[in-house]
């Protein structure tokens, strides 16, 4: 099964994917509405921001548990300064 | 050929070391475990644990890596065959139950280890967080639940749990406490929700 290459999701399905195109690298979750990939600023607020929404954590321990996973993905692996 | 045999050898080495990595740090707590038992149990040598993880910090941060892409899977799973609320956490806890005794020493443990393991810790916590908000959504739309901030519908959920396994030894001073107390945890939360 595909992961995507900016957040980790697997994406099994076609709305999986972004755009629901399941030959691109990277899921709904990291596509802009036009279909191309969030920027690594971009992701790195969506990914703190979710952190908050689903624990509830302040802003700097969501900020660096979000920094600490990037650097673990394909897409940004070489860009990520933590 | 030779060359993915030997690839198959050593990703199965891993896959070994992790599991007793797993079990060590569960039975004699994380800090307490050295890599020197960890090869010693998964009979290889010191050496080979440095060949497949360059530091201690690797192999633990690997060790709740696997622990959580386990129990996440598990949980899109479910999510995406339509799966209610109430089946999604008990597939949480049966999660949990496989991992009790590592689990227990993780957030005992957590604000003594290093970073990189808390910040992994901090992403499973969510990961799991999303796919009950997901299923806790869909019972919301039908009036089934109460309409809580996601943050606080697992933080509930989570903490009730927590509390009994950090707690495990004078709930349950043998076996899992888990699988002891999940039918009365999960109804309680269920009830506490519903509207």
């Amino acid at each position: 099964m595909k992961q995507c290459i900016a957040c980790g999701m697997p994406m099994k399905n076609p709305e999986d994917f972004a755009m629901g195109d399941s030959a691109k690298e990277y899921c709904r979750y990291c596509s802009r509405p036009d279909g191309t990939m969030q920027s690594y600023d971009e992701k790195l607020n969506s990914l703190t921001t979710f952190i908050i929404k689903t624990q509830g954590l302040e802003e700097k321990a969501a900020n660096l548990a979000a920094k600490s996973m990037m650097t673990k993905l394909p897409a940004w692996k070489r860009q990520s300064p933590i | 050929m030779l060359k993915n045999k030997r690839q198959q050898q050593k990703n199965l080495t891993r896959k070994h070391l992790l599991e007793i990595a797993i079990k060590q740090f569960g039975e004699t707590g994380i800090l307490a475990t050295r890599t020197a038992d960890i090869a010693k149990h998964a009979n290889v040598s010191h050496g080979t644990v440095f060949a497949h993880f360059s530091t201690q910090e690797d192999l633990l941060t690997a060790a709740v890596e696997e622990f959580g892409s386990q129990i996440t899977q598990r949980l899109h799973e479910l999510i995406d065959t339509n799966s209610s609320l109430s089946k999604i956490l008990d597939a949480h806890i049966t999660g949990l139950i496989e991992f009790e005794p590592f689990y227990t020493r993780l957030i005992i443990e957590r604000r003594l280890l290093p970073a990189n393991v808390t910040n992994t810790y901090v992403m499973i916590q969510s990961t799991i967080s999303f796919h009950i908000g997901i299923a806790a959504q869909k019972e919301l739309d039908q009036g089934i639940v109460r309409k809580l901030p996601v943050h606080l519908l697992y933080n509930t959920w989570i903490g009730l749990i927590h509390y009994y396994i950090t707690n495990g030894d004078l709930f349950c001073s043998s076996g899992s406490v888990l699988k002891r107390y999940r039918h009365e945890l999960l109804q309680h939360y269920i009830d506490l929700i519903t509207i």
